[in-house]
């Protein structure tokens, strides 16, 4: 399969060299009531139970609610930004319009190919690079998110002692670092807050490697933290794995964890989730372009938009849900400004 | 954990080589190394380096990464380079995965060595047969391996319950045995910081607490491997074919038989350390074995293609990699350990006259030395590179001294001459 994607990859290199920009205007002839939706996903692609899966939740929506042709690429782990670009340039040169690029990792390729294609509409999650008539930006305030369960793990810890791991230590993954952070310092203050990533990049495999988080979670544990947050894609089950061996908590990410058939056995260490709606960013995308009511530019989903939430599945948060809703509607009405940076 | 090396190091002057360190040595040596590392522990204060959990974390991290290496110490003692080894891994994890979910655990491991086995006959058909160049073989494995992997994983694992496309059904752990009585006694020792005592506790009590029967399986094998390549005529015969074929091809062995039973071996090993690692971590996932078939790789070249060494090799890997994911604190003190190091060797270099190598190692255990003092902590992008930076210092200063197998990497044609 890997080795098939990086052939139809290499063939439409030569493709969109000889065409160029002349037949970018076949994408605009598609009449917007029979759209051809073209989505190119990031490492891990659709069934990586996270991220990916959200994305491909709100396409499977738009599809069958609203009859679209869909075509779904998927990227291979260490390639490198000119086969993100041919990705592109290959749903645009079959005619599809619009385009989705699922993650950050897509924002050097879109740039190039977004510029060739000004009739066709693009869309890029994570990132608001780049900046284009013909792009959408869609951005999710993970820090909001962030910062709510970690309110959750400060009134839960009982050994005054939490901690946060990444699955690569990105500008993106930070944000959850920072929101949480700061969720946990502002009920408990003198609260510990371990942080570690699991690997650098441009190695990218922290996402996908459950013995690393189970090692690093350990040793959290050993160190005194009683409940983890786990930013860190498939890694996470790893992690909830330790948990349970070790009678401690975690902290899922990006869906509903806690409802995840895949982590059903170790579910009742589950305290929480951070929840990232992809889905609904996508599918709201494909139907503005639908309505003729595309809108360039960064589009943020954060806690007022309801494109961030955190979960309650579980009802481990039933006798503190009152106070982390007070948190929450202070987000809203401005009155908590959650950093985004260190 | 440490101590490999110092032991490679001290095997010194050119006309003890080949001569075995007897027991007793290795056995200073380590005590020797413990007392080094509690030292640092106490200066710097950072407890994770002896701590029972580290240890425990090295051990599991280790495992997967001597299986694999231990594959290719079987390929290459007969001859054949097998750099497919992570793709041979990749067919383990998935094995492991068909067969783990289904009928637990031990099924699993049996389901990822025969896939392994699949892998490794299609590199002897290849190499053995076909005389094709082992570098090209193995790497198309590595490219074929996770696409098949991937491809199986969509068949069987989507609608099965809680798989996916990308992953399978979650895995029951294999059974965990810990040394009754003992454990929670050398706890109570671990926690008082003693100098070297609760060391020596730390690492006693890592070692006998909630230990996999995967790892008991895996030193098991390591044993196993040993005595059969270097005890039996079955193992001589099939070392000679890594040494010299057309000299073992006179004196009637069957090269092509001894190099197909090596690769396929090879195969099952890696398959085997795809199974444990899938096992051990729950479930198969896409991509999770992560460039550990080429680090298991770089084990057997530091334990100069011997069983003893690739354990020694993998053990430390585990331990740097666990270090680097148990807090950056423990990484810092990583450097003043290595700073020592580098001087001890340095100190044996000189003995055995290599002036420059000496210099070299001398100059660069002084400057970890100095980035320990001059800082508070080892920035997190480096942080895990640390196991790669050990492995470059060991490897580099060490390999003066290996010898791979003598004929490893040639095709060889039944009846050629040398």
């Amino acid at each position: 399969m890997a080795v098939g994607l990086v052939l139809t990859a290499c063939g439409s290199k030569n493709d969109s060299g000889s065409g160029g920009t002349s037949t970018g205007a076949s994408g605009s002839q598609a009449p917007t009531s029979n759209l051809k939706i073209g989505l190119a996903y990031d490492i891990g692609g659709r069934g990586d139970q996270s991220f990916n899966d959200s994305a491909a939740r709100g396409l499977d929506k738009a599809k069958s609610e609203l009859g679209f042709s869909i075509k779904e690429l998927e990227a291979t782990a260490g390639e490198t930004d000119a086969q993100k670009e041919d990705r592109l340039r290959q749903l645009a040169e079959g005619g599809y319009n619009p385009i989705v690029a699922v993650g950050f990792a897509y924002a050097t390729a879109l740039e190039k190919t977004a510029k060739d294609y000004p009739d066709i509409k693009f869309a890029i999650i994570d990132s608001v690079d780049p900046a284009a008539d013909n792009v959408a930006n869609l951005t999710f305030a993970e820090q909001e998110g962030s910062y709510l369960v970690g309110v959750a793990a400060a009134l839960k810890t009982k050994t005054n002692n939490v901690g946060f791991i990444g699955g690569v230590n990105v500008p993106l993954i930070q944000k959850f670092e920072v929101g949480f952070t700061a969720g946990v310092k502002a009920v408990k203050p003198d609260a510990t807050v371990q942080a570690k990533y699991l690997t650098q990049p441009p190695d990218f495999t922290g996402f996908n490697d459950p013995a690393k988080g189970e090692t690093a979670a350990k040793g959290m544990f050993d160190a005194g933290a009683d409940i983890v947050y786990a930013a860190a894609g498939g890694s996470g089950a790893g992690v909830f794995k330790t948990a349970k061996a070790n009678g401690k908590l975690g902290i899922g990410v990006d869906s509903d964890q806690y409802n995840l058939p895949s982590l059903a056995d170790v579910k009742d260490v589950i305290l929480t989730s951070m929840i990232k709606e992809v889905d609904v960013a996508v599918y709201d995308f494909i139907t503005s372009v639908k309505d003729n009511k595309f809108a360039k530019g960064n589009k943020v989903y954060d806690l007022k938009a309801g494109g961030i939430d955190y979960a309650t599945s579980g009802g481990k948060l039933d006798d503190i849900k009152a106070k982390i809703d007070d948190y929450k509607a202070k987000i809203i009405s401005g009155e908590i400004k959650v950093p985004s940076t260190k | 954990m440490t101590v490999g090396g110092l032991a490679v190091g001290l095997k010194s002057t050119p006309t003890r080589r080949g001569k075995r360190l007897s027991p007793m040595v290795y056995l200073i040596i380590a005590v020797g190394a413990l007392v080094v590392v509690s030292a640092v522990r106490t200066l710097s204060d950072a407890t994770d380096l002896t701590s029972s959990g580290t240890v425990q974390a090295a051990l599991t991290a280790a495992v997967p990464l001597a299986m694999a290496s231990l594959a290719g110490l079987w390929a290459e003692r007969a001859g054949v380079v097998n750099i497919g080894l992570e793709g041979m891994m990749v067919l383990g994890t998935f094995g492991a995965g068909y067969a783990g979910y289904q009928w637990g655990p031990w099924a699993g491991i049996v389901g990822g060595l025969l896939f392994g086995v699949i892998g490794g006959l299609l590199h002897a058909v290849a190499t053995v047969t076909f005389g094709v160049d082992h570098i090209i073989s193995g790497v198309a494995i590595n490219l074929l391996a996770p696409g098949a992997a991937l491809f199986l994983s969509k068949q069987f694992f989507s609608n099965a319950p809680g798989g996916g496309q990308k992953q399978s059904p979650r895995i029951e752990d294999a059974q965990k045995v810990t040394l009754p009585g003992f454990s929670s006694w050398l706890g109570t020792i671990e926690n008082k910081h003693w100098f070297f005592v609760s060391d020596l506790a730390g690492v006693l009590r890592g070692i006998t607490t909630e230990i996999s029967l995967l790892t008991l399986l895996a030193v098991v094998l390591i044993a196993a491997t040993g005595w059969v390549l270097w005890r039996t005529p079955f193992g001589l015969r099939l070392r000679s074919c890594g040494e010299s074929p057309a000299a073992a091809e006179s004196l009637g062995v069957n090269v092509y038989k001894y190099k197909y039973y090596a690769v396929i071996a090879s195969g099952g090993f890696a398959g085997l350390g795809g199974a444990m690692l899938a096992v051990s971590s729950g479930q198969f996932r896409d991509g999770q074995t992560g460039g550990r078939g080429f680090i298991g790789l770089a084990a057997m070249i530091f334990g100069n293609w011997r069983p003893g060494g690739l354990a020694t090799g993998a053990g430390l890997f585990g331990y740097t990699d666990a270090m680097a994911l148990r807090g950056s604190n423990a990484v810092h003190a990583l450097l003043l350990l290595l700073g020592i190091a580098l001087i001890v060797v340095a100190v044996l270099q000189y003995r055995s006259g290599q002036i420059v190598l000496s210099g070299v190692a001398a100059a660069i255990g002084v400057l970890f030395g100095w980035w320990y003092f001059s800082s508070d902590q080892v920035p997190a992008e480096l942080v895990g590179a640390a196991p790669y930076v050990v492995t470059l210092l060991v490897l580099g200063l060490a390999s003066q001294r290996l010898r791979p197998p003598r004929f490893v990497g040639e095709p060889y044609r039944r009846g050629q001459a040398i």
